[in-house]
């Protein structure tokens, strides 16, 4: 338990009852289950909030970027251009740590250099309440260090027998919980039981990076003619699921939409993928990268280094969405292993003499 | 003009008023256009604007004139009619609007070509910015060495023919060549490559400067290379798709780098590690 952070106790009913005032306030998204998976979805009844252990489907992302949004609305005769910022209350419910660490690395993009007044009028707008998992066959946050975290929502709950533990991850969230309930401070057990799930959840990893993180980079900027790029690029559909999924891919198309009547329109943005053939195709249509093993080279890079120059971080929070949704299995852990594998096996190479290397 | 943070739209496009339009080819027209009184137009050789029209989106177009004084309210742009939007364009005349962002990019840094001789290389259309480099140069007369090497397909896609004995009259050297033999052309006939090696130049003092096709580049630099050109004395200018212009939408990355922040202009030096520059 980490001890800066401060906790308090809310039995199973308060906390129906705080999801039904939030509802009552906020336009509020939650984790549902959909087809039996979980989601996430509008929440309009505290019933319909499940709690999800695994990841969703797709990031919490589209709450803030979502996959249409207007930047500008134009009319045709005058011409003259004014732009939408759209924003409302709203509560997302539910996202899990490698979300929130999405999250963080998404507001440093968009806050970074020229300031995107959209996606940060959104993000001001949202109350974010976070939510513990439990790992499934494609997590592996652990290895990046993102299993769990202390910042980047208002409360963070864990589900405990008895109720919920909240952690307090901001002056904002802890008046709203205050407001609509009367949470008590944390027992002892209930910290213990806590702490005890975060340790099974840690020993519950089938997925691992077999380095640190910190060696990712390098790693990776050894790696530009490894035979892996081929046969991954072999097997891909080029589909742009991976990109769609994931918490930290922000890359994005611009393009207008004109009304029927012709009247007018609006400058729209809409998620776009790198490794979608026409990402990089310029006019004339000369590819900057013309192979599905090119598209997926520069994906792989942008997770593990590419960004990590400019933001100081990894843009992989290891959610294992990627992995989870690929229609061809292209696995994000066990390429990085196998880059990381061949990587050292040349490092013991250049260190030994080759009289002393074995076959 | 400069990107600053504000709480308004990054996206919001000002109205500019074209001025004039001239054909340039059968496919590239010259737009001189000009932004409202009061506005301070600053730009560098190898920048560029994002130029649109409501309906058609926006796309990113290179400044081929020149900022010679703090008083300028023009600037032109040279347009290739390829696609919807710069089909629309085409279509505007003297008094319509177009709506631009920017200037955008990191251009050419004038200062650094002091005191140097300088070889531009253009091929087609991407003569369009290097215009605006030479006629920077041009006017700052400071009597160095520059010759223009400059190809096109055919004679009639050579752009600014009309120009090129003004920049003769500046000292300029200016060679070109087209690429197949044609019956109007007595000219040199190949690619802009076979050129470079009857160049005299000052490996020491001299800095080259390639814009053109994707295909060009690596073959300009292996001859320039043979001519004693080290990557720090070769200047490039990158071609990428852009939807933003802001370092956001990812279309432009080559590697860790934003080619509409750091680029479109690199050293060829800064391009080491980014095999999938050129």
């Amino acid at each position: 338990m980490d001890k800066d952070i401060e906790y308090r106790f809310l039995t199973h009913a308060g906390f129906r009852k705080f999801i039904s005032c939030l509802i009552d306030g906020f336009v509020v998204y939650g984790t549902i289950k959909k087809d039996g998976f979980p989601a996430f979805g509008p929440i309009t009844d505290s019933k319909d909030l499940v709690l999800a252990r695994t990841p969703t489907h797709l990031s919490a992302k589209e709450f803030f970027f979502p996959q249409r949004e207007a930047l500008l609305e134009f009319d045709m005769a005058s011409g003259s251009h004014s732009p939408i910022v759209e924003s409302r209350d709203q509560v997302v419910i539910g996202a899990h740590p490698c979300d929130l660490a999405g999250l963080g690395l998404m507001d440093r993009v968009f806050s970074t250099g020229s300031t995107d007044v959209n996606y940060l009028a959104r993000r001001e707008r949202t109350l974010i309440i976070g939510a513990d998992c439990m790992p499934d066959d494609y997590c592996f946050c652990e290895s990046l260090g993102t299993e769990t975290i202390d910042k980047g929502f208002d409360l963070f709950l864990t589900e405990i027998k008895s109720g919920l533990l909240v952690s307090i991850g901001s002056e904002k969230g802890e008046a709203i919980l205050s407001k609509y309930t009367k949470p008590l401070p944390p027992k002892d057990v209930h910290l213990r039981e806590s702490a005890k799930a975060l340790e099974k959840k840690k020993r519950s990893f089938k997925a691992r990076l077999s380095a640190p993180k910190e060696e990712l980079p390098g790693i990776y900027a050894k790696s530009d003619a490894h035979p892996v790029w081929e046969k991954i690029g072999a097997i891909c559909y080029g589909c742009g699921s991976c990109n769609n999924v994931c918490p930290t891919c922000y890359c994005f198309d611009v393009k207008d939409e004109v009304t029927p009547d012709l009247s007018g329109g609006e400058r729209v943005r809409v998620w776009d993928g790198c490794t979608l053939e026409e990402f990089a195709k310029v006019a004339g249509d000369h590819n900057f990268r013309r192979s599905r093993a090119d598209r997926l080279r520069h994906r792989f890079n942008r997770k593990f280094r590419y960004l990590s120059d400019k933001f100081n971080s990894l843009f992989c929070v290891g959610c294992g969405r990627c992995s989870r949704t690929c229609l061809v299995k292209i696995n994000i852990t066990e390429v990085t292993n196998e880059l990381i594998r061949d990587a050292r096996t040349e490092d013991e190479y250049l260190g030994v003499p080759a009289a002393a290397r074995k076959g | 003009m400069q990107e600053q943070k504000t709480n308004i739209s990054a996206y919001l496009p000002l109205r500019a008023r074209v001025e004039k339009v001239s054909r340039l080819t059968d496919r590239e027209k010259l737009f001189t256009v000009s932004v409202p009184t009061g506005l301070k137009l600053r730009y560098s050789p190898g920048q560029f604007f994002m130029a649109g029209l409501p309906g058609y989106g926006e796309a990113p177009f290179s400044i081929t004139s020149a900022c010679l004084s703090p008083e300028d309210t023009t600037f032109e742009l040279g347009i290739r009619e390829v696609g919807n939007l710069s089909a629309a364009i085409h279509r505007l005349v003297s008094g319509d609007s177009l709506w631009i962002r920017g200037p955008f990019g990191r251009g050419f840094d004038v200062s650094g070509f002091a005191g140097k001789d300088a070889l531009f290389i253009a091929g087609g259309i991407g003569m369009v910015p290097m215009r605006s480099l030479i006629k920077t140069l041009a006017w700052q007369g400071a009597g160095n060495k520059y010759t223009v090497i400059y190809g096109a397909k055919t004679p009639e896609e050579l752009l600014f023919r009309d120009e090129m004995e003004g920049w003769r009259d500046k000292g300029f050297d200016v060679k070109l060549t087209i690429d197949k033999p044609h019956p109007d052309w007595s000219g040199n006939v190949g690619v802009v490559t076979t050129l470079i090696p009857g160049v005299r130049l000052d490996p020491e003092k001299t800095v080259a400067i390639i814009i053109g096709p994707p295909i060009m580049y690596k073959f300009v630099i292996m001859s320039l290379k043979e001519k004693g050109l080290g990557p720090e004395a070769i200047l490039v200018s990158l071609e990428r798709r852009m939807k933003c212009g802001l370092g956001k939408c990812g279309h432009c990355q080559i590697h860790s780098s934003y080619v509409c922040q750091e680029g479109p202009v690199y050293k060829l030096s800064e391009l080491k590690d980014m095999p999938e520059a050129l």
